[in-house]
């Protein structure tokens, strides 16, 4: 009798708790995760594996810089080569066009021996210090005895951090520990003899040129076949809109190789780096990732270039959001650990351009997918609101009306849709939304306007067309006269 | 006949005419009456309309003379205090108006890098392109940072007692 | 006549009001019971450009209501008329519209006079003051261009002043009193303006009251043959026929004219005059294209020296002026002028292949 009554008394709690059981569970699926602190569950998410960080190879010191005897004045050297044969003239000549003829280093200071002495016996002898041409090993050495001095550069203000730099790059860390002499080491960049400032449009290390300057070893096959490197870089950043801005419209403004890799610390940045490295320009884009769901995994977080590329950067449009025509198939371990189904991303970038789709990763069973298409559909409906609107005021415009007072709120249109395209970086819902109905708002407003003059323009035809009816029937009238005048003759 | 237009012919100058052409005046003188009215309605209509948009044009209409005398009023020192910035309209372009420490400026309220109309931040004290955060100058429309090419084009102001007038041109 | 008693005529109250007071009657009736010859073709070229002269005045007194001739406000008070006046489209429409099919006709005009000989003998001052009218018309339509004060028309003034400023010898100090200084400013828009609505209005008024004095002086001409000198023997001109000028022909120009009616008012509702963006004497526009009667001249100093680019439309300018007294042959018809037919037909063609050319 109690064991029933107690089974009758459990019956109920026991649904009560599985319904409870189930109604959180739809409310925390149905939710979507609009506060970043609802989504702990990713920031469960095991870390990807980390790049193996390679321990630097730290630089050597400098060397002291050559001493010589003579000074600026001395032209011993420069007097006679310039005459000797077409090679040595050749060599006279660039370096006299160079800063360093500018501001007295001469061929003493890297290559040695008595630059007073008109007589090759004297001026090149071993004895009184001439080096010959250094290896390439010693150039950058050499290179750094002056430019690495604090106090020997303070005057010409220029930066002295550029041999420590090297050595932490690529190219300097190969240079010391694989001895590879086939690096770029400073004079492949800034030239030998003909060295000049950053800032002369004709230095290979003037911004518009750097592009070529890099491209001439690393777009090189053979060069570049030791290092199994792709040598494809310049050509794919020649399409971009960085490279088109740069290379076709030369503007200073636009990045080049080195304003991602650095010049002298050249290096490709590491997953961690990126949004610094793209946010140095792009820093409104950079303030509102870091408010993002994304930026709260780093480890395993879209970057930057995840949606965007890298050397094939594009003018981002709003076909990134979803894949047209459905998602293709992925595999599901790609980002899902096949033993227990937790997240276990290990994608940073997209080779191919088409996964490039925030619906690669929010597939259309995940829990984010219904703020993915919410946000998709927000900026469509905004920009469909504001093409609608343009094409009306140009309708308007095509008819002779003036369309000035369109134009403007059309401009404050353009405005919230750019805004709102920048937001989705936070991928916020609420943001986003907040802004595209003040752009459909302004849209519609600009349409309106247009709209009235149309029917202005269309009113105006008809008007036009009942005066020339009262034309047509004056002339009519005239007509008639005037052949009534010759039938009474 | 050279005054076709003007001639009337009274009875007494008709000769003394057969029944034949006697029946052949009477379908004239309705013609003659059609005539008369299509002729005035050609006239009156033609003047209709003519006269029409000549009297509608020179109606003074209100939204003309919003612009009249080549300035347009953007605020009041009462609205807009120093370290205040607002974007009114003047005429068709936006513009922004700043009361700063040297004066009331006003500029040209659209950013010169993609045209997207510019705010001002009252907590950097500065005109800022809400696109992509350029900046510029309060006092001079200068970039300050950002991508825009180029400074946004200053507009002549002018105080009258309360009234802040953008001067147009 | 008014006066025969063959017939008792009572004229309209008013009109015998101001009749019995004035006596005009005489004088109104000498202007228009005069006979033209029935072959005369004239296609009421001169009266259309007249009565689009008048148009002009009366739609551009209105638009000077409204408009304001200085930099800060021109564009904007242009702008008002266009937008906000009530009919201030359909105005400046017309205005427009006008302007451009006034040169038209005056140019078929002149053509029409041309191909019929009416230049020569006895109408040889007539030809003369009509290049005047011709001459004032082209700088009506120059200063009128700049009065928006949008970047067609500053930088359309700016190329065209500085076209004036390359003749040679008065070029510097003609382009000085064009613009009323170095470079176009509120002076230039100041004396285009008082140019285009006072001095060129008089100017124009009273050159045409001479042309329609000789024109009434001398008749139409007649086309099929020259005029006969005094003291000649002459053909037997009483066998000519003629028609009468009031009514049957003021009847013909009054159709012509309401269908240039109709055509401006096709032409102002389809094309409404339009407005480019505010003058920027600091943004010089990618393409700067002079009004279409320029292009010719316009696209002709892209192929040859300046000098001659501008010396030889002038000199072609002065012949056109003064060709009745250049052109000594007496014959009126077609087949027998030859060479003034060929000249005609290479200017002709010449100048419209440069202006298509231009307009490119």
């Amino acid at each position: 009798m109690r064991t029933q009554r107690l089974a009758l008394f459990a019956g109920p709690v026991v649904l009560a708790g599985m319904l409870v059981l189930v109604v959180a569970a739809a409310a925390s699926a149905g939710a979507p995760a609009q506060d970043p602190a609802e989504i702990s569950w990713a920031l469960n998410v095991p870390q990807a594996t980390p790049t193996p960080e390679i321990p630097l190879e730290s630089a050597p010191p400098v060397p002291p810089p050559i001493a010589h005897p003579g000074d600026a004045s001395s032209t011993g050297c420069v007097d006679c080569h310039a005459k000797v044969d077409k090679k040595q003239e050749a060599i006279s000549e660039d370096w006299r066009s160079s800063i360093h003829a500018k501001e007295g280093v001469g061929c003493a200071d890297c290559h040695g021996g008595d630059p007073r002495a008109d007589q090759i016996t004297v001026g090149m002898a071993q004895a009184n210090g001439y080096l010959g041409v250094p290896s390439r090993a010693e150039t950058v050495g050499l290179c750094g005895g002056c430019h690495a001095n604090a106090e020997r550069m303070r005057p010409y203000q220029v930066a002295t951090d550029q041999y420590s730099k090297y050595f932490s790059s690529v190219h300097g860390q190969r240079l010391l520990t694989a001895d590879d002499s086939r690096v770029a080491i400073c004079i492949d960049c800034h030239g030998s003899h003909a060295v000049k400032p950053a800032s002369d449009p004709t230095a290979d290390v003037y911004p518009l040129n750097i592009p070529n300057l890099c491209a001439s070893c690393h777009a090189d096959a053979d060069t570049m076949q030791p290092y199994g490197i792709p040598t494809d870089q310049f050509d794919i950043y020649a399409q971009s809109v960085h490279g088109k801005q740069l290379l076709e419209e030369q503007d200073l403004r636009a990045p080049n190789c080195a304003s991602c890799h650095g010049s002298h610390a050249a290096k490709p940045p590491r997953s961690d780096e990126v949004v610094d490295v793209c946010g140095k320009c792009h820093t409104a884009t950079q303030a509102l990732y870091e408010e993002s769901a994304h930026a709260l995994v780093p480890a395993v977080g879209p970057k930057c270039w995840t949606c965007h590329g890298t050397h094939d950067v594009s003018e981002p449009t709003e076909e990134l959001f979803l894949h047209e025509g459905g998602v293709p198939d992925y595999l599901c371990a790609t980002c899902h650990s096949p033993v227990d189904q937790s997240l276990r991303l290990e994608i940073d970038q997209f080779e191919d351009p088409a996964d490039r789709r925030c619906d690669t990763c929010h597939h259309e069973r995940s829990q984010i997918f219904a703020q993915v298409e919410a946000i998709a559909g927000a900026i469509g409906d905004a920009k469909t609101a504001y093409d609608i609107a343009l094409s009306r005021i140009g309708e308007a415009a095509a008819l002779g009306m003036i369309t000035a007072d369109a134009d403007v709120a059309a401009a404050e249109a353009k405005t919230g849709l750019i805004r709102a395209r920048a937001a989705v970086h936070t991928t916020k819902l609420a943001s986003i939304s907040e802004l595209t109905d003040e752009t459909i708002e302004k849209a519609n407003d600009a349409e309106a306007i247009a709209n009235g003059k149309l029917d202005e323009s269309i009113f105006r035809r008809q008007a036009a067309v009942v005066v020339i009816a009262i034309i047509i029937l004056n002339v009519l009238g005239l007509m008639g006269v005037r052949r009534r005048l010759h039938a009474k003759d | 006949m050279p005054d076709g237009l003007q001639q009337t012919t009274s009875e007494s100058d008709v000769p003394t005419v057969p029944d034949a052409n006697r029946g052949a005046e009477e379908p004239a003188v309705p013609r003659r009456g059609f005539l008369k009215f299509l002729l005035s309605f050609s006239v009156v209509s033609s003047i209709a309309m003519t006269i029409t948009p000549i009297v509608g044009f020179l109606a003074p209409s209100k939204a003309a003379n919003a612009g009249a005398g080549g300035k347009v009023l953007a605020g009041t020192l009462d609205t807009l205090p120093v370290g205040k910035g607002a974007v009114v309209a003047v005429g068709s372009k936006p513009a922004i108006v700043v009361n700063t420490a040297g004066g009331v400026k006003a500029f040209s309220a659209i950013c010169t890098h993609l045209g997207c109309i510019v705010l001002w931040d009252e907590a950097a004290s500065n005109i800022v392109c809400p696109c992509h955060d350029g900046r510029f100058s309060p006092a001079t429309g200068a970039v300050l940072s950002g991508p825009p090419p180029a400074p946004l084009p200053q507009l002549t102001t002018v105080v009258e007692g309360n009234d802040i007038f953008i001067v147009t041109g | 006549m008014a006066t025969d008693t063959r017939r008792e005529e009572r004229l309209w109250g008013p009109l015998e009001w101001a009749e019995s007071r004035l006596h005009l009657g005489p004088f109104i009736a000498a202007l228009l019971h005069v006979r033209i010859p029935r072959d005369a073709k004239t296609f009421y070229l001169g009266g259309i450009t007249l009565f689009l002269f008048v148009i002009q005045v009366i739609t551009g007194t209105l638009l000077a209501l409204y408009y304001s001739p200085t930099p800060g406000s021109a564009y904007e008070s242009v702008l008002a008329i266009t937008s906000d006046v009530e009919f201030g489209w359909l105005i400046r429409s017309i205005h427009h519209w006008a302007a451009n099919l006034m040169i038209i006709s005056l140019v078929l005009h002149m053509l029409r006079i041309f191909l019929q000989a009416a230049y020569k003998f006895p109408r040889e001052l007539t030809w003369i003051v009509g290049g005047g009218m011709f001459g004032i018309t082209i700088l009506f339509g120059f200063t009128g261009y700049l009065l928006p004060w949008d970047q067609r028309a500053y930088w359309a003034t700016t190329v065209g002043t500085e076209i004036a400023g390359a003749v040679p010898l008065i070029g510097q100090p003609l382009l000085l009193l064009l613009r009323g200084g170095p470079d176009v400013t509120e002076a230039t828009l100041s004396r285009f303006f008082g140019i285009h609505v006072l001095v060129l209005p008089l100017m124009l008024a009273g050159l045409t009251a001479l042309h329609l004095l000789f024109v009434h002086q001398q008749g139409l001409a007649n086309p099929k043959r020259p005029e006969p000198r005094p003291g000649r023997p002459g053909p037997d001109l009483t066998t000519e026929k003629t028609k009468p000028f009031f009514p049957d022909y003021v009847l013909d120009e009054l159709i012509a004219w309401y269908a240039v009616m109709a055509a401006i008012v096709i032409l102002a509702s389809l094309f409404p005059a339009g407005l480019e963006a505010k003058a920027d004497p600091l943004l010089t526009p990618e393409h700067i294209k002079p009004e279409w009667y320029f292009l010719g001249i316009y696209e002709l100093l892209k192929y040859v020296p300046r000098d001659v680019g501008i010396i030889g439309p002038m000199v072609l300018v002065g012949i056109i002026i003064l060709l009745p007294l250049l052109d000594r042959n007496q014959e009126v018809r077609p087949r027998r002028r030859p060479i003034a037919l060929a000249c005609a037909f290479v200017l002709l063609v010449g100048l419209g292949y440069l202006t298509i050319l231009g307009g490119r």
